[in-house]
């Protein structure tokens, strides 16, 4: 699992919109932000507007195409990067960087150098995505994950966001955790007015056909929706977020008050969970389970402290049962196939 | 011969790597004193000696005869009140070095009493760590010093007995490495020969300071979280000792810190323990809070918007607190520490959080540490007879 930071070692970090529009934040990147989508249709995607591409989030069940000919949709487009010394297209190295590659997929195609954007529209990328993006031209793609793996900034800020716990799931048990899937991400975006898919699992970028920004709303959604539709409904879990400009800016340009508003408590609550995040708990639990004990003790004795202890030992017990109960059972169905 | 140390003191010995560039500070684990004693039947040459707390006075490890104003015991890179934010601090222990003008020849040494700081920085110096160095090295520069009375003026011990007799420990952190082996020293007084003793209490297990990814301190007790934090990242990727479920399966923290048994605790708190809970939480919350709430604020009307927020300053506190012992990252910091215990870090939790375990949280016999359920429900033990015995005092 992950390794000291220190040793080179990435974390794994949330998919939440809060802590992704966080991190390129401090990684320098200006005015940009991340909205989830709970609906998969193109107003919800135009109301955001300017978007720059999005990233969608998805259990991985194995590579589909070991073929390096044709991928499940679209084309591989190998000329893309050839031409177009901008592309920036990095092979998967880790598999807990995945996110944070796919979000600077999306990020970095779409600075200055990307021709499908008008120059107000571009995104400003910082000083210190410049000169990565700089050092790193022409690198092929193997070779241009490796710098991304090997950059101590970016392994470092992602790093700073990675979860207060690094075994949430192993006590409670979660059978999520318990079949070791892997959740793979994946950015759509328009470069050059082609709608790309951009997989670092792939050889190449991924073209899903012409399509301007404007279009970029409607067109895409075909594209997830044929994706989606890959895997059986009742073991999909997906999550799609838009890359788009910060929603404030827009807010205030066209004197919405209340949307304004809104913007910033959504913002004071990212702030909020990720001081929660970054937190060290272990002082407050001491405190906690002090002040519960004394007050069971203070206000039944003995005896209700046993009471309290006695439930929660039945929780625990409950739990284990009922999970080894269903893992029994899925281990049944399995070996019935 | 009797051999009658001037001064005793609580010392391990350092091992100083200069081939590396920084020289790397290396403290062997093995608890000793550092004794100094002067031989009539020789010209009245101190003697600077080390030995292991269990060796006698006459077998000692390292033995020096010093000639007046040959050597000098001073700080190394200390962090002191003259220098607080030291950046040259090499490690996270108080280092003293012997030097010679007659040769380069250096020895290091790291105190092994408790550190003095407020908030336990081991690499403090404090006052009384300074004075007894000047004392050491006034008796190497063959300056006449009454030793008993300079002792008895050392500025006292500020935190009290209240422990179990422990070493401090330290780790070697020269640069980002460092070993989180932690190293137990046995405890153990003075002798029955020692005299002019630094009684001072054991030290405890030595604290990593801020190593840890840059994730940032907290405030309240830093350094436990520090332990805990650098605990738990060396038992990332190691599932020992999981589940066992022969064993006493217990319950878990999550299990027992419920809302339902924590909110009570707030509804009930007064303003000073609210407050004093709030210490342990980052704080940002409480300006958070106050933007939410101006926020929401806005658009009632100004009278008694005004009023809501000196109204609701203790309620919206208890407001915060309820919120978090609701969000998942409490959570997940339940199960983590939860298996943190589990995994055999009952010792070194229970000492950072200053929560007295039986055994010190080990087994009975041997160094193991407690755990699957056993640990967690000692922990819990620990925390009743802590409760129980605080409300004695109280009383």
């Amino acid at each position: 699992m992950s390794e000291d930071a220190s040793a080179g070692g990435w974390s794994t970090i949330e998919s939440d919109e809060g802590v992704f529009t966080f991190l390129i934040e401090q990684l320098g990147v200006k005015d940009i932000q991340f909205e989830e989508l709970v609906q998969l249709d193109s107003d919800s995607i135009r109301a955001l507007s300017p978007v720059y591409g999005v990233i969608f989030l998805f259990k991985y069940i194995g590579s589909s195409t070991t073929s390096t000919s044709n991928p499940q949709d679209g084309t591989f487009d190998p000329a893309a990067v050839d031409s177009d010394a901008g592309f920036f297209f990095a092979a998967q190295t880790i598999q807990n960087a995945c996110g944070t590659q796919a979000i600077l997929s999306i990020i970095l195609n779409n600075d200055p150098s990307n021709p499908s954007l008008q120059p107000s529209s571009t995104i400003n990328i910082g000083q210190e995505l410049r000169s990565f993006k700089d050092f790193t031209r022409g690198f092929p793609s193997e070779l241009l994950g490796e710098a991304l793996s090997n950059s101590s900034l970016i392994r470092e800020t992602h790093n700073s966001f990675a979860r207060s716990s690094p075994f949430a799931n192993e006590t409670q048990q979660d059978p999520a955790a318990r079949t070791e899937d892997v959740f793979h991400f994946i950015g759509y975006t328009v470069r050059n007015d082609i709608l790309y898919e951009l997989d670092g699992l792939q050889p190449y970028p991924i073209s899903h056909g012409p399509c301007t920004t404007d279009e970029f709303a409607d067109k895409i959604i075909p594209v997830l929706l044929k994706r989606t539709s890959r895997y059986p409904p009742e073991e999909v879990r997906f999550n799609l977020m838009a890359v788009c400009r910060d929603l404030r800016i827009k807010a205030q340009e066209i004197g919405d008050v209340e949307a304004l508003a809104r913007q910033k408590r959504k913002r004071t609550a990212w702030e909020w969970e990720n001081a929660l995040r970054r937190h060290n708990f272990v002082g407050f639990i001491g405190e906690m389970l002090k002040g519960v004990v004394e007050l069971k003790l203070e206000h039944g004795g003995e005896a209700e402290y046993q009471r309290w202890v006695e439930e929660a030992k039945k929780t625990t017990e409950k739990r284990m049962t009922e999970s080894q109960a269903r893992r029994k059972g899925e281990a049944g169905d399995e070996m019935q196939e | 011969m009797s051999i009658s140390p001037i001064i005793t003191f609580k010392a391990g010995l350092c091992n100083l790597n200069t081939a590396t560039d920084p020289p790397r500070v290396k403290p062997l684990p093995e608890p000793g004193y550092i004794y100094l004693y002067s031989e009539d039947s020789e010209d009245g040459l101190v003697h600077f000696c080390w030995r292991q707390r269990s060796a006698s006075l006459d077998n000692p490890g390292l033995k020096l005869v010093m000639v007046p104003g040959d050597g000098s015991f001073t700080p190394y890179k200390a962090t002191s009140s003259q220098t607080p934010s030291n950046p040259n601090k090499p490690t996270n222990g108080r280092i003293y070095v012997l030097k010679f003008s007659s040769s380069s020849q250096r020895h290091l040494f790291w105190l092994q009493s408790r550190s003095q700081h407020e908030s336990s920085d081991p690499a403090w110096f404090s006052a009384r760590d300074l004075k007894l160095g000047q004392i050491v090295n006034t008796l190497l520069q063959g300056e006449d010093i009454d030793v008993q009375q300079a002792i008895a003026n050392l500025p006292n011990d500020q935190n009290g007995p209240d422990r179990d007799d422990d070493d401090a420990t330290m780790e070697d952190v020269e640069g980002q490495n460092h070993d989180a082996d932690h190293h137990r020293g046995g405890s153990g007084g003075a002798g029955p020969d020692a005299t002019g003793g630094d009684v001072r209490e054991e030290g405890q297990e030595a604290r990593e300071g801020g190593a840890d990814g840059g994730r940032a301190a907290t405030t309240g007790s830093t350094d436990a979280s520090s332990i805990i934090q650098n605990f738990l990242k060396s038992m990332e990727g190691s599932k020992a000792g999981q589940s066992n479920p022969q064993g006493n399966l217990f319950t878990t923290l999550a299990d027992l810190l419920t809302p339902a048994s924590t909110i009570p605790l707030i509804d009930s708190a007064d303003e000073s323990v609210i407050d004093r809970f709030l210490e342990f939480l980052p704080p940002t919350l409480l300006a958070l809070a106050q933007e939410i709430d101006d926020a929401a604020a806005v658009s009632t009307d100004a009278l008694s918007a005004d009023a809501a927020k000196q109204a609701i300053g203790l309620e919206q506190k208890k407001d915060i607190l309820r919120r978090v012992l609701r969000s998942p990252q409490f959570s997940q910091s339940l199960s983590s520490l939860t298996v943190a215990l589990r995994d055999g870090g009952l010792p070194s939790i229970s000492e950072a959080l200053s929560i007295p375990v039986t055994n010190g949280g080990f087994m009975r016999r041997g160094g193991v540490p407690l755990g699957g359920g056993d640990a967690v429900e000692a922990f819990l033990n620990g925390v009743k007879e802590h409760v129980k015995s605080n409300s004695q005092a109280k009383k």
